[in-house]
């Protein structure tokens, strides 16, 4: 089956010649979870600002829905990020504005009209957040303004307004990075519901390598910019994700 | 260990420290004696004036509560061209602001024009900007809301563009990423973080405004100082307290509802 997301001979040098990311290819199939783990610094970060493009990478291809969108500007690189939603270590929510609200948000790539411009919402769109609000269980806080949610609460509703934005494909930087055990467990069942449920493709870094075995399908070790390993969770030793920590204190 | 390295450096240290201190010190007195000697401070004139203030202050009570109907119009038009001078003054600093500030400028250029433009409004005095007005509109208190409302700027779009500049821009490029275009990321990402500050500045200014559209009446601009300033030019001094305890009754209510006001938004 062809894959939702699939990164191919990805390179990045950064300006100041530190090269983050060396031939990476990542696949990424509908209705996968897929945990990418490494050290600090490994390119874990960098690899997803290029599939956002917040970077543009050096060399290499980031196909998506059939077409590679590693070199589009302008108005054909939003229309691309419509498919492609971002979950942030931090919720990055609007604190001063309802969690309903602030779920709407993530379909307004979808709504550009003059009234969405001056501020207003989508009114469509209110009974699907609605409705993703109470996929994540916080229906009853809709009203709450978003700044007084919990961490754990908070990164609910930034993957309810990832929802709203109806994309096929799921990108996750360590989303439970500021979560305490059971919240993090929370956002890591949720986000294997998005991909074995709703059949999304699920890129998710993480740094807990306990996570990585209990939720993830696949698992890709990245090392100094370059992948180690990438093989099911089924088939993954303790010993070659201990690698990736090892080769980086060395 | 750091404290016995710490007490074997005091004894040098103790004696450049207070060396530097008494430095700083005479520094400070001559900084004053000068400030002194520049103003021709002579207290024996205020001693021996005494009598002259009494004098005035005795003429002047008690105040002639019957000029309270004749004061009543120039006391509405002193807090209407200070609602006007922050109104407008608001609208045209918006816009300065956005611009202005470095995280969501569109353009370079723009930044430093708009920059340029804010210092400019702000550098030249309220008053300055009175006289060019009442020159270009005549005398009322047109003239001195217009003066309010540039001065204004200068204050505004620089507290504006600040707020901007240090507001939380994680919602911003989450929005951003979702899709959402320029204009939408601005008003559902920008606006609502930055609302609540941008209408305290406002209504301080509101307050600022409102006393200095009490001097702008001196330079013909309009409002309850230019009775003022008539009232004592006749020596009417029964008039000027009444209209003094006018001002302070605006001052002190506009102050309060302006602080009442910030409260409630934070």
């Amino acid at each position: 089956m062809q894959p939702l997301l699939e990164v191919r001979g990805l390179a990045l040098r950064y300006p100041s010649g530190t090269q983050a990311l060396i031939d990476v290819s990542i696949a990424v199939p509908a209705g996968e979870l897929l945990v990418v783990l490494g050290g600090n610094g490994c390119g874990k970060t960098t690899l997803l600002r290029c599939i956002t493009r917040t970077l543009t990478p050096t060399a290499g291809e980031v196909w998506l829905n059939g077409g590679d969108i590693a070199h589009l500007t302008g108005e054909r690189l939003r229309q691309a990020r419509l498919d492609v939603a971002l979950i942030w270590q931090h919720a990055a929510l609007v604190r001063r504005r309802s969690v309903l609200a602030n779920v709407a948000c993530g379909a307004l790539g979808r709504h550009q009209t003059l009234l969405t411009a001056l501020g207003l919402l989508p009114s469509i769109e209110m009974q699907a957040a609605a409705d993703y609000l109470h996929q994540v269980g916080l229906s009853h806080l809709a009203k709450q303004r978003a700044g007084t949610l919990s961490g754990g609460q908070a990164q609910r509703v930034a993957i309810a307004r990832a929802l709203a934005q109806r994309p096929s494909v799921v990108l996750a930087d360590e989303p439970v990075a500021s979560l305490d055990p059971e919240a993090a467990q929370e956002i890591m069942r949720l986000l294997r519901r998005l991909a074995h449920q709703e059949g999304l493709g699920v890129l998710c870094v993480l740094h807990q390598v306990d996570l990585a075995f209990a939720y993830a399908d696949r698992v890709v070790g990245l090392r100094s910019g370059r992948v180690a390993f990438d093989q099911p969770t089924s088939g993954l030793s303790q010993d070659a994700v201990r690698q990736l920590y090892l080769a980086e204190a060395a | 260990m750091s404290t016995t390295q710490l007490t074997a450096v005091r004894p040098w240290g103790g004696g450049l420290a207070i060396a530097l201190r008494t430095v700083g010190f005479l520094f400070g007195l001559l900084v004053l004696i000068q400030s002194l000697i520049v103003v021709q401070a002579r207290p024996q004139d205020l001693v021996s004036g005494f009598h002259g203030m009494v004098d005035i202050v005795s003429r002047s009570m008690p105040p002639d509560f019957a000029y309270l109907p004749e004061a009543a119009w120039p006391a509405l038009e002193t807090i209407d061209i200070g609602l006007f001078g922050t109104i407008a003054g608001i609208c045209l600093a918006l816009p300065l602001a956005v611009l202005a500030a470095s995280n969501v400028t569109p353009s370079r250029v723009l930044y430093y024009l708009s920059r340029a433009l804010i210092g400019f409004t702000r550098a030249v005095p309220d008053l300055v900007w009175a006289l060019l007005f009442v020159t270009a509109v005549g005398l009322g208190p047109f003239p001195g809301g217009l003066a309010l409302a540039v001065h204004s700027v200068g204050m505004l779009g620089r507290l504006f563009a600040e707020t901007i500049e240090n507001m939380d821009m994680a919602p911003v490029d989450a929005l951003a990423l979702t899709g959402a275009n320029r204009m939408q990321v601005f008003t559902h990402g920008v606006v609502p973080s930055v609302l609540p500050a941008l209408a305290g500045i406002g209504l301080y200014r509101l307050d600022e405004n409102i006393r200095s559209s009490l001097v702008l009446g001196f330079v013909g601009a309009g409002g309850i100082g230019f009775q003022l300033l008539t009232a004592m030019n006749l020596f009417q001094y029964q008039d000027v307290s009444l209209l003094l305890i006018i001002v302070f009754v605006i001052v002190f209510a506009a102050e309060r509802l302006s602080a009442i006001c910030r409260e409630r938004l934070a």
